[in-house]
């Protein structure tokens, strides 16, 4: 699974950004626009689509499209 | 004539479908919170900062909050048979501790705000929940925060709260809502109401219960109440009436301050904890406005989102000020209503006037009823 294709793929919907727009290094805050309520909602997301359990302390962790595509890619690993 | 309607949440039942809301620092404990239970509403005793009124040392202000919790809970109980709740918010660093504490003493009912409770606290599972027979309440702002709440619920745990809070922009205290929200008649209780209501129907047909709605924020008179039940509310939780009656828990200059406030003195601050908050404006905050640091120390982090180290003011300090009456150091707390407030009551006054007033904006709205029937 191309898991970097996928995550911009659900940021896009979620956010509803501009693809351009989400880069490696966005912040989901301030880069994309995402309120508090955005963020739990993408990260139930990952936890959907991939199958996945994130907890609250790595889910803080996760704030820029880059540091979700890292993490997720070693948690399904 | 006719009656208002009772409140039930679960198997608990309310002869007044008004909840007290949870005021802190210090200003709805168990003096407020029995009386309003007495009276034949829910009484809320505000969990945040307890700690801090008995405070020993500022090394010992987790265990302070601990005690000082079960204390109050005990005496609320031995003040009335009526229905007592809790507030505790999310975002404090010792919430965990507070749940476990609250449910160990059989609290009814747990009003959990300023944050999204999304997740049961560590070693906390939903049997305990059931085993105190204690009634989950998250109150939020929005359609988006009941779907994100009862969806993972559901998923995690099987088990969906039992009511909810849906507290509007009127509201005094920290908002759940961005500055720009607050004046934008799209994000109105009036509209926000029946939103929640209807994404809670798949949840209430799933678990076969009733999810009651409780509208908070602005609400003033028994009129109002009439209005959001119309809405499709089964109750409502108010904070600025209770402030002004005589049982209420703060010092009388706080009170005095709901009393003597103007319309254009209720102004909404930026909170260092990252949220705007509704406030009455006095020289402490026009102070702060004005760049000028108050002094603190922060041994314990209370709130896990607050931003210390860039603050100019420790608002659980200030807040607790208030509550004494010490305004130079400190500020208060208020609903945009908070200026037509123009006398101390007691809280049963309180209670009869707003039945009352139920009644009679029921009975004013009966005519046309009547003739659409015809």
């Amino acid at each position: 699974m191309d898991v970097t294709a996928k995550v911009k793929e659900i940021i896009v919907d979620e956010l509803g950004v501009d693809e351009n727009e989400v880069t490696m290094d966005a912040n989901f805050i301030e880069d994309l626009g995402a309120d508090s309520l955005d963020t739990v909602e993408l990260i139930m997301k990952f936890e959907e689509e991939f199958d996945i359990d994130i907890e609250d302390e790595e889910a803080e962790k996760l704030t820029t499209v880059g540091k979700a595509i890292e993490f997720l890619k070693e948690k399904l690993n | 004539m006719s009656k208002i309607p009772e409140l039930r949440i679960g198997d608990l039942v309310a002869r007044l479908p008004i909840i007290q809301g949870g005021m802190g620092v210090g200003i709805s404990l168990s003096g407020l919170a029995s009386a309003v239970a007495n009276a034949g509403g829910i009484g809320v005793i505000s969990s945040v900062g307890l700690g801090m009124l008995n405070n020993r040392s500022q090394q010992t202000y987790k265990e302070d909050n601990k005690l000082a919790l079960r204390r109050e809970i005990r005496k609320a109980r031995k003040l009335t048979d009526g229905i007592i709740g809790l507030n505790i918010m999310v975002a404090t660093s010792d919430f965990s501790d507070m749940v476990r504490i609250a449910l160990e003493e059989k609290i009814d009912i747990l009003f959990l705000g300023a944050g999204l409770p999304l997740k049961l606290p560590a070693g906390i599972t939903a049997v305990d929940i059931m085993k105190a027979n204690t009634k989950i309440v998250p109150i939020i702002s929005s359609e988006r925060a009941a779907n994100l709440i009862f969806k993972t619920w559901d998923k995690h745990f099987s088990y969906i709260p039992d009511a909810v809070v849906v507290e509007g922009p009127l509201a005094g205290g920290h908002l759940g809502f961005k500055p720009e929200q607050i004046n934008n008649p799209e994000y109105s209780l009036e509209n926000i109401i029946p939103t929640v209501c209807s994404a809670l129907e798949k949840y209430e047909e799933k678990y076969k219960k009733k999810i009651p709605v409780i509208a908070a924020g602005g609400v003033y008179t028994g009129a109002d109440i009439n209005k959001f039940l119309n809405l499709g509310a089964s109750g409502v939780q108010m904070g600025t009436r209770f402030v002004a009656t005589k049982e209420c828990d703060a010092d009388i200059k706080f009170k005095k301050q709901y009393i003597n406030c103007k319309k254009e003195d209720i102004v909404i601050i930026q909170s260092p904890v990252g949220m705007p908050g509704r406030a009455i404006i006095n020289d402490f905050l026009k102070d702060v406005k004005a760049g000028i640091k108050k002094p603190f120390s922060c041994p314990w982090k209370c709130l896990k989102t607050c931003d210390f180290k860039t603050s100019l003011y420790c608002i659980a300090n200030a807040l607790l000020k208030a509550k004494i009456g010490e305004l130079a150091n400190g500020f208060s707390f208020a609903g945009a209503n908070a200026w037509r407030v123009d006398k101390i009551i007691s809280v049963k006054e309180l209670l009869d006037s707003l039945v009352q007033e139920f009644k009679a904006a029921v009975s004013s709205q009966k005519p046309a009823l009547v003739n659409y029937s015809l």
